[in-house]
């Protein structure tokens, strides 16, 4: 789940240990620094990485989805599916996915409200078999009225939403999706104007998390619904154990042999063990305004999913 | 002191008003209310305030409240100037739909000292708007059935985006459960109403038959709207999970209704030695389970009833409750049947004795 990182000018001191070779030294350091968010953002300092990272994601790409199955085993589907499954979007919901890439979620969204439209309109026709003149009446006005669904995919990568758009192309779904540059810490939208708001994989990229859900605070609707699925703690030790063997064995060398990028992949799986731990985060996301903020654990504390609202 | 102290928080939110940030009229026409001690509403009101402001246009910000904070009373006032810095905080949190780009640096260091403060009233408030957002959604019940598309109608109706209805973990057993709490406190008032009525003698007290029908027959009314679709609810209710909560509604109800009917007895036992009438005889569990019983089916007639105006219901619930009534009477007869029976065996071998001479003590 190697997403893009936030606008280029300004880097932490953990980002640029991916990057730069004859750094090991900082690398294992930076690993073993206690995860302060802050005590990262003082180490800032403006170079210009940009281009070398927009390089790597360009190679990324297109490798992305291989990737993600590969070293999920394919249970990224799932984390996916259970995101919608929790989301339940109604019909006609504007749904914005920041640091969408590809648009899995943004699929599965305009899938999912298809899918209830149909059902709906399957029940209407039940209940309705010989219908009254003011229901004929009542459909001719509602045909025009009704709100499309809409799912705008953002990315600060160009490459990703090329994918993501031959995706679509592929699969046969234009209506109702558009594909954004924009970075998550300054959103290119106005206020007010999303019903949901996730962050699948990405947050954990962005430099200022908390600017971050200010701005996911702000271009949402009032009523509005936050949903970010991100790697978190295991607290079980067993299981612990094994996600860590088979994190930092594994996963650079499938990083490797599929996209040819050791590297990113190992910087992957420490910026996981950096993040904040559930309840950390949802402190986070309640000290940015959200309200009835709450997680749920997937596959025993490996991926958490927090949601929360903006009354 | 607490009403003090509130009206004090509150006072410190209009000085935030008044400190440059923005607010609608609404909240002007609030201010004056401030010198008034129960201000927690005002806090409440604040936050819905809020919400309103989200539904009504963002591009006219009237100048708020240097006429808010002038037509305040001159004892809040040094207390305004005071704390001016606090209610930045408070109005930033609630403004923030509507002002982002001002409040976004303060925001993070504000927000901790005011959710501490705060915490009790954001909690009221939540349940306080889920529980409007049901009341909202049990208009388009009839339309789209006890269902999340329900309320989420509802949650349109008052300017929230439909993505909240997330917050309802249990969808439409929520929205059915708040309806029938909604019913059951509903019937108390009236009952509470006519129980009053009867203390300062403006009514007469009703016999209790008589009164276990009214109020069986006002709640049940209370389902007519909705009969519909009340089916559905009724499959929603019996749905596992929803079980304990259903029947805790219900227990309480049935409990209510025989309270005011008169019922004080906290003991299981009945005593038959006193001469009562033939339903108070009963113990309280056996009553309610009766009414109870009589409750769910008079509710299961109204669902297929098509008679005008359910008379046929009612007709039916005069006739359970007749039996009831019957039976406790027969009851009755049947002990003191018994009894007398019993002496009178008594009396036959007494006298039995007498003619043998087994009661010679000589």
């Amino acid at each position: 789940m190697f997403q893009r990182r936030s606008r280029g000018q300004k880097y932490t001191f953990w980002l640029r240990d991916g990057f730069r070779d004859g750094e090991s030294e900082e690398r294992i350091k930076s690993y073993h620094r206690p995860h302060r968010r802050s005590s990262m953002q003082k180490s800032e300092y403006t170079c210009d990485h940009r281009p070398r990272v927009y390089k790597v994601f360009e190679n990324v790409a297109q490798k992305y989805d291989i990737m993600n199955d590969a070293m999920s085993l394919g249970i990224h589907r799932v984390w996916k599916d259970a995101l919608l499954h929790v989301m339940h979007p109604q019909p006609g919901a504007q749904l914005l996915d920041v640091a969408g890439g590809t648009g899995d979620i943004a699929f599965r969204f305009l899938e999912y409200i298809r899918l209830q439209e149909e059902r709906q309109k399957r029940r209407a026709a039940r209940s309705s078999q010989t219908p009254s003149w003011q229901d004929i009446s009542n459909n001719y006005s509602t045909e025009d009225e009704s709100r499309e669904s809409r799912a705008v995919v953002c990315d600060i990568n160009k490459e990703m939403l090329k994918v993501g758009k031959q995706k679509a192309d592929s699969l046969g779904v234009s209506a109702g999706l558009s594909w954004v540059v924009g970075d998550a810490e300054e959103l290119p939208f106005d206020d007010d104007q999303f019903d949901i708001y996730t962050i699948a994989f990405g947050i954990r990229n962005v430099t200022h998390i908390d600017q971050a859900l200010q701005e996911a605070l702000r271009v949402l609707k009032p009523g509005g619904r936050f949903m970010c699925l991100e790697f978190s703690k295991v607290n079980n030790p067993i299981l612990s154990s094994i996600y860590d063997a088979y994190s930092f064995q594994m996963i650079p060398v499938i990083g490797e042999v599929i996209a040819g990028d050791w590297k990113s992949y190992q910087y992957l799986v420490e910026s996981i063990r950096k993040f904040p731990n559930q309840e950390e985060f949802k402190g986070m996301i309640e000290d940015a305004g959200f309200y009835c903020v709450k997680y749920y654990n997937l596959t025993g504390g490996v991926v958490a999913l927090h949601s929360g609202f903006k009354l | 002191m607490a009403a003090l102290l509130r009206g004090l928080r509150a006072g410190r939110t209009l000085r935030g008003l008044s400190s440059g940030k923005t607010g609608p009229t609404s909240r002007v026409v609030a201010a004056p209310s401030a010198v008034n001690p129960q201000c927690s509403n005002l806090n409440r009101g604040f936050h819905r305030a809020a919400l309103r402001l989200q539904d009504e246009s963002k591009s006219d910000k009237p100048p708020s409240s240097s006429s808010s904070s002038s037509s305040s009373s001159t004892t809040y006032h040094e207390h305004y100037q005071a704390t001016e810095h606090d209610t930045a905080a408070e109005a930033s949190q609630h403004d923030s739909a509507s002002d982002p780009a001002a409040e976004q640096p303060e925001r993070p260091n504000t927000s901790y000292q005011d959710q501490s403060g705060e915490h009790g009233e954001e909690y009221e408030t939540e349940e306080q708007l889920q529980s409007r957002i049901l009341t909202a959604a049990l208009e388009f019940v009839p339309l789209h059935g006890w269902s999340m598309e329900a309320i989420a109608a509802g949650a349109e109706t008052l300017g929230l985006s439909s993505a909240s209805t997330g917050m309802f973990y249990n969808g439409a057993g929520d929205l059915v459960l708040h309806f029938i709490a909604h019913c059951n406190s509903q019937l108390t008032e009236i009952l509470a109403e006519q129980h009053k009525q009867v203390q300062l003698g403006q009514a007469e007290p009703k016999k209790t038959a008589d009164f276990l029908r009214e109020a069986v027959e006002t709640r049940l009314r209370m389902y007519i709207p909705y009969i519909e679709t009340w089916p559905q609810a009724m499959s929603i209710l019996l749905l596992p999970h929803n079980i304990p909560d259903s029947l805790k509604h219900l227990s309480s109800m049935v409990d209510d209704i025989w309270y005011y009917a008169g019922d004080r007895s906290t003991d299981v036992s009945g005593s038959s030695l006193n001469v009562r009438p033939t339903t108070s005889q009963m113990n309280w569990y056996t009553k309610r389970a009766v009414l109870t019983g009589i409750y769910n089916t008079t509710e299961l007639v109204m669902l297929q009833d098509s008679s005008p105006d359910f008379q046929d219901t009612w007709s039916f619930l005069d006739n359970r409750i007749q039996d009831v009534v019957n039976m406790a009477s027969s009851a009755k007869q049947v002990q003191s049947t018994g009894e007398a029976v019993v002496q009178g065996l008594m009396g036959a071998a007494v006298t039995l004795k007498n003619l043998t001479g087994l009661n010679q003590r000589r």
